[in-house]
């Protein structure tokens, strides 16, 4: 009996260190973590982009008739000229606030990005990147019949991405618990597209280009909202930022 | 009429207006289309654009950046044209949202029109490229005695990194002051970095550059210069190190060679092979009968069972016809031969000159004479044939002369006879010189016997017993006499020597050279005349002979296949002193060529310098025989390959 109740004590203590230990990962760790993570993810999706501009795009541009306002993305900077597209051809290319997560309210420059709370940053963070599940799908499934000659090298890639996204919101879930309720707050930004992104072979490669800068943007936002938290919970540790 | 007149001069002017250009030769057109070249944001706040002039077209042209956020309709102009310099636009912060794509059009205009630049989107987020970082400081630490560069920097002032908004990884790269090459460092996040394995005393430059996390590299930092101090003591050390080390692995080397040195020795330079066993015929070998091989070996008569024999085999005398320098060498050592000589006078012989024991002073009087004359002759032609036609006058005029003086002085011959005797050994086997010797000018020698090539004690255990005059017998097997080591010169008896012989009539050797062989004696037949030749004499007195092929030309030169008789051995002495010739057939090519004798020890080596064929040199070592050899005999049957009997 005696024994018992001392095998009890011991296995009650072992739970209580193996959780006091669970908890002593500090959340600036936490944050590294995902910050790499983040930083990962936006690497993924801006080589996509850049893979799916290729000069087998010019001739379908070419194809594409100027009666529709057409805007030419080249989010590639500095290089302005540095175009796939031609100038000649113009795309029909949806325009970026036509992304499905546009209504998302986020800061548009640093003061007002740096006023923003703590939580409200995560928030916004796990907001994005669940939006961002479905049409990961949505892509993923259309990565496989692309047809595009990177087209193996992109589906690849797509499922890094897919990895990566749902690790980092597993991670900003547990964050999310330890920085208070308000960190729990998400939006609902619901992807809208559809589960094909065209039927012609046109389309389907426009609508992928634009699903890929909107998430390419999107994963940026992610990035730097976790960066400065990161910096933000370490002023400790100036060297973190 | 007034309206008329003004409507003219408006059309005149109208006309100058549009010709006058014409006629300046200038033409004014729409601009250049502009373009956008770069837009950049050092600090992902603002950003600034510029852009390409085209064409003026002639006219001043004003150009106008004019731009549309994404969301709005708005059409905003530049704000600011002139803060980052000429066709630039400055977008400061109140202006620049991000995560907002801008769409931004130059317009050039001039008079005449404007011409829009192709549009352009960006975002400012993705054309963040910083300034280089600041306070770029480096500094010569030490770790434990050696010296370590410490760079450390700033970001640069715009960028906020502590705020997090920008992040920034470093890169820093390092080389010495006159190289090219530079050594790159990716130092992260940190602003601080180590860098190791200086070269003492140099000097270093430092770049520092940044980037942020996803955007472009900034340019270098200003080269930051430092000098390495001298840690020189340490670098001492490793090269005595070094010496040592080196000193020991060539200690050991040496030993390892010094050890093995014999059979390195080898390994490198192989031991120059034996002479060849006397009597052993190759190619018998060759055909594979053992038993013939062996019993060429064997010597009947060896080892000499009775002095009788002994005396037979012994030769005492023979003709040996020597330069006149030679007289002066030989002269020299004659009194070492007093006591070997037998006296001459027990036996005249019959002979009138040269194989006289008697006359051998006189002989070798005669012998120089006639070997100047030869040398004479034979400078004079390169034929042989002529000179042995003189040599054979020579001969004869020496015979007759000898005939003569043989009675006058046979005492004197016996302090010259030396080398005859020693020259034939009691063996049988011992042939003078293959008698079928091809000989060429250069290469017909003559073995003379002379008491030269033998030291001088040698031979009194040779000229113990023959104490007739066996010259004659060895006269007729020599025919020519070498002249000297330079031009042996082939003085080659003709067929017909043998008159010349017998007509001096003292000639008993002439029957053991040439007649039909007595019981044991096998002399070379009329028709095949062998003669032994006189090879060389050396500076020591050592007269080498060559057995002179009969009937063949001399002129044939070295090499000659030979298919004659062997008259070089001797088989024996007969009671009269006759040198007994064995008769051999020799199909031997034997390469007789104009080498020197030089070991006076016996051991001669003819070199052959034209060896063509099968026998390159002839080794006229005396390996078995030692007291021949110290005798100074010459051991002809060593030169060449001696048949088998």
């Amino acid at each position: 009996m005696a024994q018992r109740r001392t095998n009890g004590s011991k296995l009650l203590m072992t739970v209580l260190c193996v959780v006091a230990a669970c908890r002593a990962v500090p959340v600036t760790d936490l944050l590294d973590r995902a910050s790499q993570r983040s930083d990962r993810l936006h690497s993924l999706s801006t080589m996509l982009t850049q893979e799916l501009k290729m000069p087998e795009m010019a001739p379908l541009c070419l194809t594409i008739s100027a009666a529709f306002s057409v805007q030419v993305v080249t989010n590639s900077p500095s290089r302005l000229q540095d175009s796939h597209f031609p100038p000649i051809g113009r795309v029909i290319m949806p325009r970026p606030a036509m992304c499905h997560t546009s209504s998302l309210q986020t800061p548009n420059d640093k003061e007002q990005a740096l006023q923003v709370s703590e939580s409200d940053l995560l928030s916004l963070a796990r907001s994005l990147l669940r939006a961002w599940v479905d049409p990961l799908l949505v892509l993923s499934s259309s990565a496989n019949t692309l047809p595009h000659p990177a087209q193996n090298s992109i589906s690849n890639k797509i499922q890094e991405l897919q990895e990566h996204s749902k690790s980092l919101g597993d991670g900003l879930n547990v964050l999310s618990g330890k920085m208070g309720p308000a960190a729990q707050t998400m939006s609902l930004l619901p992807y809208r597209g559809g589960n094909d992104l065209g039927q012609d072979k046109i389309s389907k490669l426009i609508n992928f280009q634009f699903l890929l800068s909107c998430l390419r943007r999107d994963s940026h936002k992610i990035d730097s909202f976790l960066k400065v938290l990161r910096c933000r919970a370490a002023r400790m540790q100036p060297e973190m930022c | 009429m007034m309206k008329k007149f003004g409507e003219v001069i408006l059309l005149l002017l109208l006309l100058l207006l549009f010709f006058v250009p014409h006629a300046e030769g200038t033409r004014y057109s729409l601009p250049g289309k502009p373009a956008l070249t770069r837009c950049r944001s050092p600090e992902k706040e603002t950003f600034t654009c510029w852009w390409e002039p085209g064409s003026d077209g002639g006219l001043p042209t004003t150009y106008a950046l004019y731009y549309r956020k994404e969301n709005s309709e708005m059409v905003y102009e530049c704000p600011d044209y002139h803060t980052a310099g000429k066709n630039s636009c400055f977008f400061n912060k109140n202006d620049t949202s991000i995560w907002v794509n801008y769409n931004i059009t130059v317009v050039a205009s001039n008079a005449l029109g404007s011409t829009f630049s192709d549009p352009v989107d960006i975002d400012v987020v993705y054309i963040v490229k910083p300034n280089p970082p600041e306070k770029v400081a480096v500094t010569v630490m030490e770790d434990k005695g050696w010296p370590f560069l410490r760079v450390s920097w700033e970001p640069p002032h715009k960028a906020d990194t502590r705020s997090g908004w920008i992040t920034l990884i470093y890169e820093l790269r390092v080389k010495l002051d006159g190289e090219n090459e530079w050594e790159m460092h990716l130092a992260g996040q940190q602003k601080m970095f180590n860098i190791f394995s200086l070269r003492s005393g140099g000097r270093y430059l430092v770049q520092v550059r940044c980037k942020p996390d996803h955007g472009f590299w900034s340019e270098w930092s200003s080269a930051s210069h430092i000098k390495v101090p001298d840690y020189f003591h340490r670098e001492r050390s490793v090269w005595i190190l070094i010496t040592v080390f080196f000193a020991f692995i060539f200690l050991i080397v040496s030993w390892c060679i010094h050890i093995n040195s014999h059979s390195l020795k080898h390994c490198i330079l192989p031991p120059v092979p034996g002479p060849k066993i006397r009597g052993f015929d190759k190619q018998l070998l060759k055909n594979g009968k053992s038993e013939d091989i062996f019993s060429a070996l064997v010597v009947s008569d060896f080892p000499p069972t009775s002095s009788s024999n002994y005396e037979d085999l012994l030769v005492e005398y023979l003709e040996v016809y020597i330069p006149e320098e030679q007289e002066l060498i030989l002269e020299e050592s004659k009194d070492l031969h007093d006591g070997c000589l037998k006296p001459k006078g027990s036996t005249f012989d019959s002979d009138s000159g040269r194989g006289s024991c008697d006359s051998h002073t006189l002989l070798m009087d005669k012998c120089g004479e006639a070997k100047d004359d030869e040398q004479q002759t034979d400078r004079d032609g390169s034929q042989t044939g002529s000179e042995a036609q003189r040599q054979q006058a020579a001969w004869e005029q020496e015979a007759l002369t000898y005939a003569h003086e043989d009675m006058i002085s046979p005492d004197m011959s016996s302090g010259r006879v030396k080398t005859w005797p020693s020259v034939f050994s009691p063996l049988p086997q011992y042939s003078l010189s293959p008698l079928s010797q091809p000989s060429s000018l250069e290469t017909a020698k003559q073995h003379c016997l002379s008491d030269s090539l033998f030291p001088p004690a040698s031979l009194s255990s040779y000229l113990t017993q023959p104490g007739q005059s066996t010259k004659e017998a060895l006269r007729s097997s020599y025919s020519d006499f070498c002249s000297s080591n330079k031009q042996p010169h082939l003085l080659h008896p003709q067929p017909d020597a043998r008159h010349h012989l017998q007509a001096h009539s003292d000639v008993n050797i002439s029957s053991i050279g040439h007649k039909e062989a007595p019981a044991g004696l096998q002399l070379p037949t009329v028709q095949s005349t062998e003669y032994v030749e006189v090879h060389t004499v050396n500076e020591d007195d050592m007269v080498l002979l060559h057995p002179v092929p009969s009937g063949h030309s001399h002129g044939k030169g070295c090499l000659q296949m030979h298919q004659g008789e062997d008259y070089s051995k001797v088989n024996g002495v007969d009671k009269n002193n006759v040198l007994l010739l064995q008769r051999d057939v020799i199909e031997e090519q034997v390469d007789m060529c104009p080498c020197e004798n030089q070991d006076m020890n016996g051991a001669t080596e003819s070199c052959c310098t034209s060896a063509q064929k099968s026998i390159p040199c002839i080794h006229t070592t005396l390996p078995v025989q030692e007291e021949k050899a110290v005798n100074g005999y010459v051991d002809t049957a060593t030169m060449f390959p001696l048949p088998i009997h």
